[in-house]
């Protein structure tokens, strides 16, 4: 579903707490930036901030994403359950036409993103 | 004052939803801080001084990971929670600005909101701008 949404995204993928890969989807045709090791040492690092980021949950409610912005893609990152699961997709953040303006990139439809897992989610 | 105090001051007068912001330096110590007048913070300084220590390393990683993996320049990262989204951004290569914005929904709505957008572009040319006074 969520590679039917949105062409802009180039990678996506469910991990476990142990970092291990348990789903993965990549769109046709596009070659991958980044190595899938390179990928899986960052999904860790997610897991683990993830992690502490669970000790602010009494202040400011649940985490609901984190999007890490490069020149060329954006990292998006969704905890899934308790269990620890996060979803990562890898979105392309190049600018779409030219502007007068300084671009910093695309924006990263989180609404529909986050709809599409809870609908998922609702699913189960 | 220091253009690190004017970035901070300038991000406070551009949006009123901004309800605290910091600069921290590479270890993740807060050397700057604003907060919102009549505003109580929600995270202890406590808890925020433990995210800022884990975002400066994460930011260091990053930053290492930009001359390994070919993508471009590392820009911001936002970790969004239900009732605020926590935004860092490398000022210089010795500094990291920390911001917490309000997340809550300004209306009620028919659909499930997950809070509000924030105004990156708006952010980022303000840290560049305040980067030409060096």
């Amino acid at each position: 579903m969520l590679m039917d949404f949105n062409d802009s995204i180039r990678f996506a993928a469910v991990c476990n707490t142990n970092g291990d890969i348990v789903w993965t989807s990549q769109r046709e045709g596009i070659k991958n930036i980044v190595s899938l090791d390179e990928t899986k040492q960052t999904m860790m690092r997610a897991i683990e901030a993830w992690a502490q980021n669970s000790n602010l949950k009494g202040h400011v409610g649940s985490g609901l994403y984190s999007i890490t912005s490069y020149e060329k893609i954006k990292r998006i990152t969704v905890p899934l359950d308790d269990d620890g699961k996060i979803l990562f997709i890898s979105v392309n953040n190049s600018s779409t036409k030219n502007s007068k303006t300084k671009s910093y990139g695309q924006i990263a439809d989180m609404g529909k993103i986050l709809s599409i897992v809870d609908f998922v989610k609702s699913e189960r | 004052m220091s253009r690190y105090e004017k970035l901070l001051n300038m991000l406070m007068d551009f949006d009123g939803s901004i309800e605290f912001a910091a600069v921290s330096d590479t270890t993740g110590k807060i050397l700057w801080n604003s907060a919102r007048s009549n505003l109580k913070l929600k995270v202890p300084l406590d808890e925020t001084k433990n995210v800022l220590k884990r975002e400066s390393g994460d930011w260091i990683d990053r930053c290492k990971a930009e001359d390994r993996i070919g993508l471009g320049r590392a820009l911001y990262h936002i970790t969004s929670f239900e009732k605020t989204k926590h935004v860092t951004i490398p000022v210089d290569a010795f500094h990291l600005l920390y911001i917490v914005v309000n997340n809550e929904p300004m209306v009620k709505s028919k659909k499930k909101s997950y809070g509000r957008l924030v105004e990156m572009g708006k952010m980022m040319s303000i840290v560049d701008f305040v980067n030409t006074f060096e």
